[in-house]
């Protein structure tokens, strides 16, 4: 059974990579461009685990976050940050709504993989 | 999908996020304080830098990170928006393009600039960092966006990955004692894996201590009761261990020691004992059977530790390839379809191969014309015009045109990105010659076909800067005119009548009539006597050669003037005009088509053959009078219109369709707007009616054809050529030359 | 009578244990204090500590009240896990009543 990967990004680019980055590593892939999509695609796509932005439109990687861990059915759903090395401050922000961990941009896509095994079963 | 196209993904998202920055910048500078005016300017920028990390565009990705962070300060509202700080970042934001262009086509950008900017940026961000902070009393608070890359902390999470020696096949063995807060688990993360990814580096041997463990009807379900101590032996170092506990290390607690200097690494840093060497020799020489040893004594120990609670717990070796991730959970096949059409609902814009669209424009294009085809062939059958067949194909002409219409519509755009690009050609060449403009844009949403768009943008680029080098005036003339000293420049865009109008206005000094007059008299393109109206003069700057400024600028480009302009305009299909009142400033209008795909033509007739001439070319249609047609010496004729003269051009001629020159009298006479900006008559035989085409290209289907446009294909089936009207004047100016220097004579 | 009508009954564990699970399990096995139980563990696919926790505690209580625990059909996962935690349910529960 392949593991199941909601993205949450607004940008194009990193979607692309994502997608790419994921489904050769053998995931399923199902991506959101923000946090509210984010949330609305979460209902009835059961995933293993949750990879997101912070810097995003509408509703940002924190409130996303937030809003998954008030999710009765899906609060207890790993979720990866994407972070850049200089926002420490970011990342407590978004230990501290409820990310399982972050993964450090730029993108590269064994960090990606990685980090989604430690944290998926 | 390959990384190759990620990349072009990549700048295409950097076009729309560079767009975007530049607009919400220009709202800062209008005086939005929307927070989310703010954030979305700097999203635009964090995310240029992200994709472009990515990528290992490093120049980019360093100026991108200074930009973010002076933008992050504003966005905390540590740093005031005001006019100097946004010049700075409109500067920014230009520079930030030249380097994702550099990054696209290779090149270089200017390196004096940017990093002048860098040093701008960084001065704002520290500048305005460290003002508050000496007002705001917690140190932190200032602390964090005044190092904006701090070092590794153990606040932050981050532990220095160590370079490890390469050389080192000794295994160590480490004490991890491990106890999870209910945090870690509400936070997503799994004891079971984090143990799981220990048992991975090595061999491993746990006790579980449950010994807090209550009764079950006294237990919180999603509390922790449970920690380990572990001893590891592995090759790898205690930073790797640590490392997986990397994410949960805020929310248990966590101790690692190597076994048998436990004491001496922890008391170190309390304690300022004197290095000892020996102590140092003893902690890597750790062999196999002592580690065994010391493995079992210790979890022996453990186990004796735990009787107390009568709870004999076992100790479990764990090989290094037994803890397989076990498998995951079945997936729902309802809820998988439900999440994508979530996904899909979702996607409001879909990109297209602009090719496709083409081709669908063209098959469309088929069926207009195959509709009227069959609609022409049932009329002639049927001549009272209401046989069901008939009115079956008014009805499949409505749709077929509102298909059409609805094709077209995919391929307009809005004129924005054109715009956009204006404001900073304007501030660019206003910087240059010390000259205070603002840019106002309206209508930047009317949309137009994007060949159109793409073919605007020069002669706009060429407007723009002829207004603000000769248009508005210099600060100070403007403030001795009484004028604010900050010149305004409009650009707008509107849809009027089937195409779109674009005007640009500027509140300059307007046309010098005296100064171009004189120009145009000493540039013969005027005889001095000749008598105009305020507009005909205006319009003089339209003439080839012309140019207002008295040495040729380098802004406004080498030599090229506004017939330049006029005539990749007039190469749209469009048409262009000036207005202009002293002192008050000058509005240049453009009309040009919607689209490239189809024009309004007049479809006349010449030597039997059926032409179209496109209806923007033409200016009007007469019927020439013999006494209006004056030989002019061999084969040249002249007509004279309201006392001016203008060459008659016989198309059947020029296009060889006859060996010897048509009656004009028997013909009509087409006044046409040449590139050169004089009037040409152009005969032809009859005028047949005016109507919508769909534009055939000759060179794709068949091969260009001197003085011939394009071709399209009328109702009845037959080809008709479209007239290159700028081709056919061009090819008779041999002949006409004379009649040219007559014109200025007579004036 | 009614002690010995209740004094088996049978528990399916579900094929996901995790931070959802471990209140429910806590829940259903609260139901069944009192009587002999058996836990099916054949389905079990991922399991989480907070379940196992659950399943000690009511490992231990059941022993406390001297009725039987048994964990019957083990499927790989849950035998892994629990090795990897470090748990044998066997040492909790009384191995006669």
């Amino acid at each position: 059974m392949k593991k199941k990967v909601l993205t949450v990004d607004d940008s194009r680019t990193i979607r692309n990579m994502l997608l790419v980055t994921l489904n050769n590593a053998g995931f399923e892939t199902i991506q959101a461009e923000d946090g509210v999509e984010g949330l609305e695609v979460l209902e009835g796509c059961n995933p293993d685990v949750i990879v997101t932005d912070i810097n995003m439109p509408r509703l940002d990687g924190f409130g996303f976050i937030e809003g998954v861990r008030r999710n009765e059915k899906y609060r207890a759903v790993p979720i990866l940050v994407l972070t850049t090395e200089s926002d420490a401050e970011k990342k407590n922000r978004a230990r501290q709504a409820g990310a399982t961990g972050w993964i450090v941009k730029p993108f590269d896509p064994a960090k990606l993989i990685d980090a989604i095994e430690r944290v998926t079963a | 999908m390959d990384m190759n196209e990620i990349k072009e993904i990549f700048f295409q998202e950097c076009e729309e996020q560079l767009a975007e920055l530049e607009s919400g910048l220009l709202k800062l500078n209008d005086g939005d304080r929307d927070p989310e005016t703010v954030n979305a300017v700097f999203r635009a920028v964090h995310s240029i830098k992200g994709g472009a990390g990515a990528f290992g565009l490093d120049d980019l990705v360093a100026f991108a990170h200074v930009f973010e962070t002076t933008l992050d300060c504003v966005r905390s509202n540590k740093l005031e928006p005001g006019p100097d700080v946004l010049k700075v970042m409109l500067k920014s934001a230009d520079v930030l393009a030249d380097l994702v262009t550099a990054s696209r086509d290779g090149g270089g950008v200017d390196e004096a600039r940017s990093r002048g900017l860098v040093k701008e940026l960084e001065a704002l961000a520290n500048g305005e960092t460290l003002a508050p902070a000496a007002h705001v009393e917690a140190p932190k608070a200032a602390a964090a966006p005044a190092a904006p890359m701090p070092a590794p902390t153990d606040e932050s999470g981050f532990q220095p990955i160590p370079f490890s020696f390469d050389d080192e096949p000794e295994t160590s063995t480490f004490e991890v004692t491990f106890k999870p807060r209910r945090e870690l688990y509400s936070k997503g993360n799994e004891a079971a894996l984090l143990l799981r990814d220990l048992s991975r580096l090595g061999e491993m041997s746990i006790h579980c201590d449950i010994d807090s463990l209550p009764d079950l009807d006294k237990m919180d379900p999603e509390a922790s009761y449970f920690g380990w101590t572990i001893f590891v032996t592995t090759e790898k170092s205690e930073d790797d261990i640590r490392a997986v506990f990397e994410f949960a290390e805020w929310d248990c607690d966590l101790e690692v020691k190597p076994v048998g200097a436990a004491e001496t690494s922890e008391e170190l840093p309390m304690v300022p004992v004197p290095f000892d060497l020996s102590a140092l020799d003893d902690e890597p020489a750790v062999e196999t059977s002592a580690v065994e040893e010391t493995v079992a004594a210790a979890v022996s120990a453990a186990q004796t530790a735990s009787d107390v609670s009568k709870v004999a717990a076992a100790a479990a070796r764990v090989e290094k390839k037994e803890a397989a991730a076990p498998a995951a959970a079945a997936q729902n096949n309802a809820a998988q379809n439900n999440a994508a059409a979530a996904a899909a609902a979702a996607g409001q814009t879909i990109r297209v191969d602009l090719d496709r669209v083409d081709r669908l424009i063209n098959l469309v294009g088929e069926l207009v014309i195959n509709q009227a085809m069959l609609s022409q062939s049932v009329i002639e059958n049927d001549a009272t015009g209401t046989s069901a067949v008939n009115m079956g194909l008014e009805e499949l002409q409505q749709l077929t045109r509102e298909i059409q219409d609805s094709v077209m519509a995919i391929r307009a755009q809005p004129v924005k990105p054109v715009f956009q690009r204006m404001s900073r050609i304007v501030r660019e060449v206003a910087d240059m010659v010390g000259k205070q403009i603002r840019l106002v844009t309206e209508g930047e949403n009317t949309e137009v076909d994007k060949t159109v768009i793409d073919k605007i943008a020069e002669p706009l680029t060429h407007m723009i800067r002829n207004a603000v080098d000769h248009g508005i005036e210099s600060p100070e003339k403007r403030e001795a005119a009484g004028k604010d000293p900050e010149g305004t420049i409009k650009l707008s865009a509107k849809h009027r009548s089937g195409r779109i109008l674009i005007e640009l206005q500027d509140d300059g000094g307007g046309i010098n009539r005296e100064r171009v007059k004189q120009k145009a008299i000493d540039n013969d393109l005027i005889s001095p006597d000749a008598n105009l109206s305020d507009e005909e003069i205006d319009n003089l700057i339209f003439a080839p050669g012309f140019s207002t400024a008295d040495q040729i600028s380098d802004i406004s480009g080498r030599g090229v003037g506004m017939d330049v302009v006029k005539r990749s305009i007039q190469a749209l299909g469009g048409r262009i005009s000036i207005s202009s009142r002293p002192g008050l400033g000058s509005t240049f209008t453009m009309s040009l088509p919607l689209t490239l795909a189809v024009l309004d033509g007049m479809v006349v007739t010449v030597a039997g053959q059926t032409l179209v001439v496109p209806l923007t070319a033409i200016v009007e249609t007469l019927q020439p009078e013999a006494s209006a047609i004056h030989s002019f010496g061999a084969t040249q004729r002249l007509i004279s219109i309201r006392n001016s003269f203008c060459p008659l051009v016989d198309v059947g001629r020029i296009l060889n369709f006859r060996a010897t020159q048509a009656n004009p009298v028997e013909g009509v006479a087409l006044l046409v707007e040449s590139e050169g900006g004089g009037q040409r008559a152009l005969m032809v035989d009859a005028i047949q009616g005016q109507r919508q085409v769909v534009i055939k290209s000759l060179e794709a289907n068949y091969t260009h054809v001197p003085g011939i446009a394009a071709a399209t294909i009328l109702g009845d089936g037959r080809v008709a050529l479209i007239l290159d009207v700028d081709a056919v004047v061009a090819a008779s100016r041999g002949q006409s030359l004379r009649a040219e220097m007559s014109l200025a004579a007579t004036g | 009578m009614a002690a010995k009508k209740a004094a088996s009954g049978s528990l399916k564990l579900p094929s996901v244990l995790d931070l959802n699970e471990a209140t429910a399990l806590h829940g259903k096995l609260m139901s069944m204090r009192g009587s002999n139980v058996v836990i099916d563990a054949s389905g079990v696919e991922r399991m989480g500590v907070q379940c196992v926790q659950v399943l000690a505690a009511g490992a231990k209580t059941w022993k406390a009240d001297k009725k039987s625990f048994l964990v019957e059909k083990a499927s790989d996962a849950f035998e892994k896990t629990m090795q990897l935690i470090g748990i044998n349910l066997d040492t909790l529960i009384a191995k006669e009543i």
